[in-house]
């Protein structure tokens, strides 16, 4: 055996494992893959803010529908638990959610309890290498077969974008204080074609408010 | 208000559309004054740019007084004069702090268009496609800014726009060429490019220690206005002329310390390569014609430096990457750091070391920017640089090239 390179200024101790199942036993692991009606999702955000203040934005639930595409409300019902309205294609489908895990500053972790959709999930706050920042990670199970999901997908957002689209929208908004938007800028006549083009670039879902009063 | 518009490719037309309304916080309304067409803007002209939609707002350098500010903007106030940098930037994410600007993580409203491209997405630009934010661009009466506190700058002096305005990309752009070009004192720098990113990559490339600038261009104005700023110059459509024996020639048979390509994706060649790139792209076998950027690497001097500001988009073709290695060349590309290179540019205008209107060849108003694109693509009236006062009326401009036709008869 040779022996190891021991000069290391800036390393830091490499977790054996990490949240998410990211890494596992020191070794990278891919994220879960579709199965058995399952569908996977696993996303991340280098995030710049503290954990703790992250935590707290994400947990208060009735903020939700600021930062996420097309809820319309989320109540909170207990310390624990809250009701979910959400838009998807024309119209209103709507469910109950839980907390299962709730480490301030580190974690949360959900699942849904009844209603129309069948959702759990997860996400982590750790603070990233340096203190660069906070790495925000979310992992996120449908319970949705392949037709349904190809169906969201054509009439609005593939539910996996969704979820990286809304941690998009949660780091913007807790970096800057709002969320980019172009919906809403002026242009000329697009046409047959340009209203298509905007279609398929997902442009027709409307950006989260973020700070802005809901345009109801 | 009046705005020019993309209708699709090789069609531009000056419509009437909806004024902008301040949709986010950190918006800033922005009266125009002046703006400009850039180079980069003919290739969404000629429809080498993907994701535009009928109707967008084109135009990414412009200026002008601050209309109407969001409830969250504390540096500025209605009435404030400001140069708007064509990259938007928030400000406060990792790469922001870094001061790469123009890989901003927040303000591409469209990111994921990017990302599906490129793997990861960069900042988002004004009037330059969906994928880069699908925000509307300055060419028009009005324009909506965001992220207000970050990117214009104030001009506090009485300095006319004309010799502000071009910090709003190009300036910046032909700045940060030289920059990463890591000319050392008394090296030699080939430009590809004449046009005003060539312009100033040419004067920056002087002002940061440049013993001799080539200069390489077909356009006898370009090339004039090169070496009327000291640049030895290259005209690659002359009989017997190779550009690569040129440069050996000017070298003593070493190569140039450093290669700036200020061309990009639509370069021309009479040669066979030229007819070979025209064929793969009409046929979509590939995005870019990159004959400058195969011949830049060829060029350039053994552990020589390639700086590419000229717009590249997609797949290329036949790049010569053995050379690269085998020369042990760096190359450093990409859009402008803008808000880096703003105020310190402003102030070497401001002290007169350089002043960048020397580069317009044409004022026209709103209406006469569809014809002067066709003019400018075409390579017709020894365009230079056009600049647009929009609310000049097309009736008392000089350079108006025709009287709008009477349909009424």
């Amino acid at each position: 055996m040779s022996v190891p390179l021991t000069e290391k200024p800036n390393a830091e101790n490499t977790p054996k494992s990490s949240s998410a199942g990211v890494i596992i036993n020191g070794h990278y692991a891919p994220p879960p893959q579709d199965k058995d009606g399952k569908i996977w999702i696993r996303t991340s955000a280098l995030i710049q803010g503290s954990p703790q203040e992250l935590y707290d934005i994400w947990r208060n639930v009735e903020f939700i529908p600021s930062w996420q595409e097309e809820i319309i409300s989320v109540i909170a019902t207990g310390e624990k638990t809250s009701h979910w309205a959400m838009k998807s294609g024309d119209k209103t489908i709507e469910w109950d959610s839980e907390v299962l895990a709730d480490e301030p500053g580190k974690r949360i972790a959900w699942r849904s309890i009844g209603g129309e959709s069948e959702n759990a999930g997860e996400v982590i706050f750790e603070p990233a290498p340096s203190g660069r920042g906070t790495i925000a990670t979310v992992l996120q199970e449908f319970r949705m077969g392949k037709l349904a999901s190809a169906w969201e997908t054509f009439v609005g957002r593939n539910p996996k974008q969704a979820v990286i689209e809304n941690l998009r929208h949660f780091k913007a908004f807790a970096e800057t204080g709002e969320i980019p938007r172009a919906q809403g800028s002026s242009h000329g006549d697009r046409g047959v074609i340009g209203g298509m083009k905007e279609s398929v670039y997902g442009e027709k879902i409307p950006t989260p408010p973020g700070p802005n009063q809901p345009v109801s | 208000m009046k705005a020019v518009c993309w209708m699709g490719k090789s069609k531009v037309e000056t419509l009437s559309v909806p004024d902008p309304t301040l949709l986010n916080p950190h918006d800033a309304i922005i009266k125009v004054t002046k703006t400009a067409i850039c180079g980069s803007d003919l290739h969404l002209y000629d429809g080498f740019i993907p994701t535009m939609e009928s109707g967008d707002i084109l135009g990414h350098e412009f200026m002008g007084i601050v209309e109407e500010v969001g409830k969250d903007v504390t540096n500025l106030k209605r009435g404030d004069r400001v140069v708007v940098p064509f990259t938007i930037a928030c400000g406060n994410c990792a790469f922001c702090k870094k001061q790469v600007w123009a890989a901003c993580d927040n303000t591409n409203a469209n990111a994921h268009l990017m990302e599906a491209a490129y793997g990861y997405s960069g900042s988002g630009l004004f009037g330059y496609s969906h994928m880069m934010g699908g925000y509307a661009g300055g060419q028009a009466q009005y324009v909506r800014v965001p992220f207000a506190n970050v990117g214009p700058l104030r001009i506090e002096s009485d300095l006319p726009d004309e010799k502000v305005l071009f910090l709003s990309d190009i300036f910046p752009t032909g700045y940060m060429a030289a920059e990463n070009a890591q000319i050392q004192p008394g090296d030699t720098v080939a430009v590809w490019g004449c046009g005003p990113v060539g312009q100033f990559a040419i004067a920056s490339a002087f002002m940061l220690g440049a013993a001799r600038v080539i200069a390489i261009d077909r356009l006898p104005e370009r090339l004039e206005m090169a070496r009327s700023i000291g640049a030895i110059t290259v005209d690659y459509s002359e009989q017997d002329v190779d550009v690569l024996t040129a440069l050996k020639d000017l070298t003593a048979g070493t190569g140039p310390d450093s290669c700036i390509d200020a061309v990009g994706l639509e370069a021309h060649s009479a040669e066979l390569q030229g007819v070979y790139d025209a064929v793969k792209t009409t046929l979509m076998m590939e995005t870019d014609r990159p004959i400058v950027l195969r011949q830049a690497i060829q060029a350039v001097r053994k552990g020589g430096t390639l700086s590419v500001p000229g717009v590249y988009g997609g797949l290329l073709d036949k790049v010569p990457f053995g050379a690269a290695f085998g020369k042990g060349i760096t190359m450093k590309m990409g859009q402008t750091n803008m808000h880096k290179y703003m105020k310190p540019l402003l102030e070497r205008i401001e002290q007169g070391q350089i002043d960048p209107s020397y580069i317009i060849s044409h004022r026209i108003t709103l209406e006469q920017a569809p014809e002067m694109y066709k003019i400018w693509r075409d390579k017709k009236d020894n365009v230079t640089k056009i600049v647009i006062d929009p609310w000049a009326s097309a009736f008392n401009q000089e350079q108006l090239p025709t009287e709008p036709e009477d349909r009424s008869a």
